[in-house]
């Protein structure tokens, strides 16, 4: 079964007078374990599909069924609780909780999700040390640098055990260096503890490290590939 | 307790416009329980001056002289009275009172007053005349007066100035006497004081021809005021049937109604405070989750509940308003202890307090309940204010607030 899976889905804005159709008639499934990319040029749809497969925003039409279940349907509050505890958001600007400690901003969805306070850090701790940051967690967002602070994101999207993380342009702020460290870390929890990591991004460093590249433009899919991932030589 | 955490955390976000809200809560509190606390003394002053120079504690009339205060209206059964009073255990003194309306005159002119003819013994002891003396002597000798200062002021009398009281004797007939002043009370009442002279009941009994001098008046000072109700029944029901018993608060319900404001009054006073600060508070939760619009975003995209959102703004709001309010009682609480302990000086105005009965030198004290009715208060201040800026941000939609730049 498909961790992914989204049915002719059409999402329209009518924020203007003139109703903008976001997305098109958009079918596709994502199995477990997969590095996907979702890419195209700005305006493409790419957060867009992002947003409604998180369950972030309402479609228009269609059907989103992650681990089989169809959130479309799902109440506020069902959707609230959905999100919790199967999906991992990491965002573009990090998005860090700035008066909470790294520790505390893993711990938070932790907290959430009612887990005593003992056993959320540790998991928290552990979590910090997968993504290489232990010395730093009692760092406030602010005294971390970007890269560090994106690690940060993906140790608390990872906190919940999610069946999947979305990662919306997560490299968009990140300088060469640092965004190859992020991509190998993820690639590496993708490896070696199977979480399966859906991006959006323009990013070629993203894009080529991705095993499957699905391409957005107009708010069609007009390309969906599996390729062998590749390091940037730089 | 991380959300508790996190919520204080979020109160110290921006430091400067919270220390703006909690010094403002502070000042405010601050201003409002001295308030209370002078409010407090000043009305249990207006009580306690009231009781001690001329009420009691209770006080026994016949009914008749309560209402047209002639000299036949005299307490019958006198004896019975007395002893009845006296076998009470909850009396711990009493002074029996003649009292006749007459008229002072004095070499230069004449005024209308309340003539209280007293035995000085038992009178020290109940009422606090003795010790309003601010010139000379009590009633040390035979004919001797002692007068208000504001009635020795109206008929310029001073230390042994000779004074005619007249009136109207048992049988209709007006009768003189001449006194000579011994000494000039001044209380925190004026009208009392230009109205009232104190004369011996020894020296009534020649001037109206009897043994005894008819007793309108008896005031009873009681152990507490805690066993005044029902002392007062007591008495009352072991007393002949025309003589009526009444505590202060149905001879004096203005009094009455001024202890009774106190609560009302302090409570309308920090309501006004906390009213004024309401704003202040909604202003600076507002400006505070409009700053936060994407951390909410965030928090409700990974998985908080709106009614936890809800909670955390209503716990930052309790929290910025109690640390302004703790603040605030701390520093009341000291300049009211101060002041209570050294007395606030109000001499400066003691001419007009002393018209409405107010000391002019007042000992301010908060009563504990005050603070328990300051916090119920400041819990439902911080509540109100948190409402609007906490439903602004649970009606946020994850997906546009993230977006917002920060």
């Amino acid at each position: 079964m498909p961790v992914i899976e989204v049915r002719n889905l059409n999402k329209i804005y009518n924020t203007t007078s003139v109703p903008v159709q976001a997305l098109k008639d958009i079918s596709l499934s994502i199995e477990e374990k997969e590095f996907t990319a979702i890419v195209g040029p700005s305006g493409s749809g790419k957060t867009t599909l992002l947003n409604l497969v998180g369950g972030l925003d309402s479609v228009t039409d269609g059907k989103v069924l992650l681990d089989g279940r169809d959130i479309t349907t799902m109440r506020e509050g069902q959707l609230i609780d959905f999100r919790l505890h199967h999906i991992g958001f990491v965002f573009q600007a990090y998005n860090l909780i700035p008066v909470l400690t790294a520790l505390e901003n893993v711990e938070f969805v932790l907290f959430l999700q009612q887990v005593g306070k003992h056993e959320r850090n540790q998991r928290a701790m552990e979590l910090l040390e997968r993504v290489g940051l232990e010395e730093l967690a009692d760092r406030r967002p602010a005294d971390l640098s970007g890269g560090q602070q994106q690690r940060v994101a993906v140790a608390r999207a990872l906190a919940s055990h999610p069946a999947f993380v979305l990662a919306d342009e997560p490299t968009a702020n990140l300088d060469s260096h640092t965004a190859e460290s992020l991509l190998d870390l993820m690639e590496d929890l993708n490896k070696n503890s199977g979480i399966t990591f859906v991006f959006s991004t323009h990013d070629p460093r993203v894009i080529q490290r991705a095993r499957r590249v699905i391409t957005l433009e107009d708010g069609h899919i007009t390309g969906d590939r599996v390729q062998i991932p590749q390091r940037a030589s730089t | 307790m991380m959300m508790l955490v996190l919520a204080w955390k979020n109160v110290w976000r921006n430091k400067r416009r919270s220390l703006i809200i909690v010094a403002a809560t502070a000042i405010g509190l601050t201003a409002g329980l001295f308030y209370a606390g002078f409010v407090t003394a000043m009305y249990a002053a207006i009580i306690d001056s009231g009781i001690n120079r001329e009420f009691g504690n209770i006080q026994i009339h016949t009914s008749a002289y309560k209402s047209d205060r002639l000299i036949h209206q005299f307490l019958p059964d006198l004896p019975v009275v007395l002893h009845t009073i006296q076998a009470d255990s909850n009396v711990r003194s009493f002074a029996t009172h003649s009292i006749i309306e007459g008229m002072a005159s004095s070499a230069t002119t004449a005024s209308g007053v309340a003539i209280v003819a007293v035995n000085p013994e038992q009178e020290q002891q109940v009422t606090a005349i003795a010790r309003s003396l601010v010139e000379g002597v009590y009633l040390d000798k035979t004919n001797s007066i002692i007068v208000g200062k504001k009635l020795s002021e109206k008929l310029k009398l001073k230390l042994r100035s000779r004074v005619v009281l007249s009136f109207a004797g048992m049988d209709g007939n007006i009768i003189y006497g001449a006194f000579r002043v011994a000494g000039i009370f001044k209380t925190d009442g004026s009208n009392f004081d230009g109205a009232t002279v104190f004369i011996r009941q020894d020296d009534l009994k020649p001037l109206l021809g009897t043994a005894d001098v008819p007793i309108h008046e008896i005031v009873v000072r009681t152990h507490s005021e805690e066993i005044l109700d029902r002392t007062k029944v007591k008495l009352q029901n072991a007393m002949p049937g025309d003589v009526v018993v009444e505590t202060w608060r149905e001879l004096a319900p203005e009094l009455k109604l001024t202890g009774d404001s106190v609560d009302i009054v302090n409570t309308v006073m920090l309501g006004i405070i906390l009213f004024a600060l309401l704003f202040g508070l909604i202003n600076t939760l507002l400006m505070s989750v409009l700053d936060r619009v994407r951390d909410f975003g965030v928090l409700l995209a990974v998985g908080m509940y709106r009614r936890r959102l809800f909670l955390m703004i209503i716990l930052e709001s309790l929290l910025l308003s109690f640390t302004g309010g703790f603040a605030g009682v701390v520093l009341g609480w000291g300049i009211t202890e101060f002041f209570g302990r050294f007395g606030l000086d109000l001499s400066a105005f003691s001419a007009g307090l002393s018209s409405f009965g107010i000391p002019s030198l007042v000992y301010p004290y908060i009563n504990p309940s005050t603070y328990g009715t300051l916090a119920i208060m400041m819990v439902i201040t911080s509540i109100i204010a948190a409402l609007y800026p906490a439903i602004k941000a649970v009606r946020l939609r994850p997906v546009e607030a993230i977006r917002t730049i920060a």
